[in-house]
């Protein structure tokens, strides 16, 4: 459990909060590139750590994130004409360049300089790996930009999506990083889902239901380890990494792409989960990229037209209770990306956890909080740079391998949680 | 009109939820293995806790022959001695402290007797980033087949965050 403070203290993210400052020392992914997909292309609202900004990408293919509201009188600039290197209020023209500076105020003489004196608050926009990413923090402060290796791989080898998640943040990473639910929750996609079944080491999730669980602190976050009982007394590993503030990567099953996720914060009460698959050394086939477009492995379908997904809290979640009964899905909702959002959103917009009553196995998420209170903590008091800002924090690989009994898993599977450039992933 | 879960999730009838006590108080027992651990939880045992009790163990493991009794084995803060079954007797959680490199061979005592009572037993280790491997390899050895969880934290402070999470 945590004291109201303490929840507070990470579940508050919005301007001039702690963990607001601590979301604003990283690169964080802001939109899909596909999202502004053209010079000059129609722009997009954005919400990111409770501020409401609009993106765009000008007539010289610069990319912009600023206020959404236009100085002048508070006019949406999603409105915007997109044209001539800046956005343009429609209700009295106000223009804007990339940078939030107001280049034009046709009311006004040329002369006057006005326009200078106007400017919008506006964030560095970047494009990597097909997700354009955002630094929200002190220009003077900006990190290296971002080299988690999905985002370096060649694109066709790389699978992204976003959806809404209605609830805040940090339930919704915490499940993440929390193995001993995919035994109940998800124990149904292990055969069934194309992107998780056929792996040789699943006989080892299921002979095995009762893993034993070591947490251990890495430079950036934390290494999860399940431990499974394997062949010839050997243990099979699942190493799964945590990054702060609140990224994942799931460890690879057989020769599947290995998945991940990040958890933004829109506001205190709404999250985007964003979704990658990737292979380092193979291109995606076109039937793992169906699957992942049709909702399969940790991906979703979603309303036409919108990030939100198609089972959702207004059609609760179409929940199949026959589906349920019969043992097909433990939960009754489908999917495994929807089968925790759906628990994660009925704990309410911001879990109250004064009420928890936690176990022993939930020593990841105790872990994960003691390192992010610590980390705030620490950036308020001292200005010290949070873990997962350098770039050697991201340069990481979750990893499944079997290993012999009374090796420490950090030490015996060390380059394998490691990017080694031109090879693929550890996995059995 | 939103669906029942849209309704059922929303800040508004969060503020309906039952606020009664949904747990008795959990009995927890934390085990020092070594002489550093035995220093670390006799500061934590300083703070204020809901029904957690501290105890060490001799310096040196018992020796496993015939001759070795758990009667009066263990120690609490005070230096009195404790029968270890009746300690872990109702106990709901029972953890291992242990720092990397010392003997952890208690870890099977304890373990075997947290066994076959079916008690729950958590490991935890205390090793820096200046740990050499091997030191940590050898008390991992020990505590591995008798810790159903097992940390391994850089600091004593996250003992006392663990603690206060699992309500001890």
């Amino acid at each position: 459990m945590l004291r109201k403070e303490q929840n507070d203290l990470l579940t508050q993210t919005g301007p001039d909060t702690p963990g607001g400052r601590l979301f604003r020392s990283y690169w964080i992914p802001a939109l899909l590139a596909r999202e502004l997909p053209e010079n000059d292309c129609p722009p997009v609202r954005v919400k990111l750590l409770s501020e409401r900004l609009i993106a765009f990408r000008d007539s010289e293919g610069r990319l912009g994130l600023m206020d959404e509201f236009c100085a002048h009188r508070g006019v949406s600039l999603w409105f915007g004409r997109n044209e001539e290197g800046g956005l343009r209020c429609p209700y009295h023209g106000w223009k804007y360049d990339h940078t939030g500076q107001c280049i034009e105020v046709p009311s006004e003489p040329v002369e006057s300089g006005f326009c200078k004196k106007i400017k919008l608050k506006s964030y560095p926009l970047i494009e990597r790996g097909g997700v354009l990413w955002t630094y929200m923090g002190p220009a003077n402060k900006q990190p290296p930009l971002p080299e988690w290796e999905f985002a370096l791989v060649p694109d066709a080898q790389r699978f992204v999506s976003k959806r809404v998640q209605e609830s805040n943040w940090l339930q919704a990473m915490e499940g993440g990083i929390d193995s001993s639910h995919v035994s109940f929750l998800h124990r149904g996609e292990l055969n069934t889902d194309p992107l998780f079944k056929g792996a040789k080491a699943n006989q080892y999730n299921l002979r095995d239901s009762r893993p034993v669980f070591e947490v251990v602190e890495s430079a950036g976050g934390l290494y999860i380890g399940a431990r499974r009982d394997a062949d010839e007394g050997n243990y099979y590993w699942r190493i799964t990494q945590w990054v702060m503030p609140s990224f994942t990567m799931i460890p690879p099953r057989g020769n599947h792409p290995v998945h991940g996720h990040f958890w933004i914060p829109i506001d205190d009460e709404n999250c985007w989960t964003w979704s990658f698959d990737y292979h380092p050394t193979r291109p995606l086939t076109a039937e793992q990229v169906k699957a992942m477009e049709d909702g399969k492995g940790i991906h979703v379908k979603y309303v036409p037209g919108t990030f939100r997904p198609l089972a959702n809290k207004d059609n609760d979640y179409l929940i199949d209770r026959a589906a349920q009964k019969a043992g097909r899905t433990y939960s009754g909702v489908e999917g495994i990306g929807m089968q925790d959002a759906s628990l994660q959103e009925s704990m309410g917009p911001i879990v109250d956890r004064t009420k928890e009553n936690l176990v022993s196995t939930d020593n990841g998420i105790i872990m994960a909080r003691h390192r992010l209170l610590k980390a705030v903590r620490a950036l308020m008091q001292n200005e010290t740079v949070p873990p997962g800002v350098d770039i050697a924090h991201q340069r990481v690989r979750s990893a499944a391998v079997v290993l012999p009994p009374n090796r420490p898993f950090i030490e015996a599977a060390k380059e394998a949680l490691t990017v080694q450039e031109g090879t693929a992933h550890a996995s059995v | 009109m939103p669906g029942e879960s849209a309704r059922a999730s929303s800040a508004f009838e969060a503020g309906f939820r039952i606020d009664a006590a949904n747990a008795r108080a959990r009995t927890t027992k934390v085990l020092a293995l070594d002489r550093p651990s035995a220093a670390v939880i006799g500061r934590l045992a300083t703070s204020p806790w809901m029904g957690a009790s501290f105890l060490t163990i001799p310096t040196e493991a018992p020796a496993r022959d015939g001759a070795f009794s758990v009667s009066g084995w263990l120690r609490d803060l005070a230096g009195q001695t404790r029968n270890l079954a009746d300690e872990i007797a109702g106990a709901d959680q029972v953890v291992m402290v242990a720092t990397a490199g010392e003997n952890a061979e208690a870890a099977s005592i304890i373990g075997e007797a947290c066994s076959v009572r079916r008690i729950m037993t958590t490991g935890l280790i205390l090793a820096n980033s200046s740990t050499p491997d091997e030191a940590l390899s050898r008390t991992l050895s020990h505590m591995r087949p008798w810790a159903l969880m097992l940390v391994v934290a850089s600091g004593e402070e996250y003992i006392e965050d663990m603690l206060t999470a699992l309500r001890a």
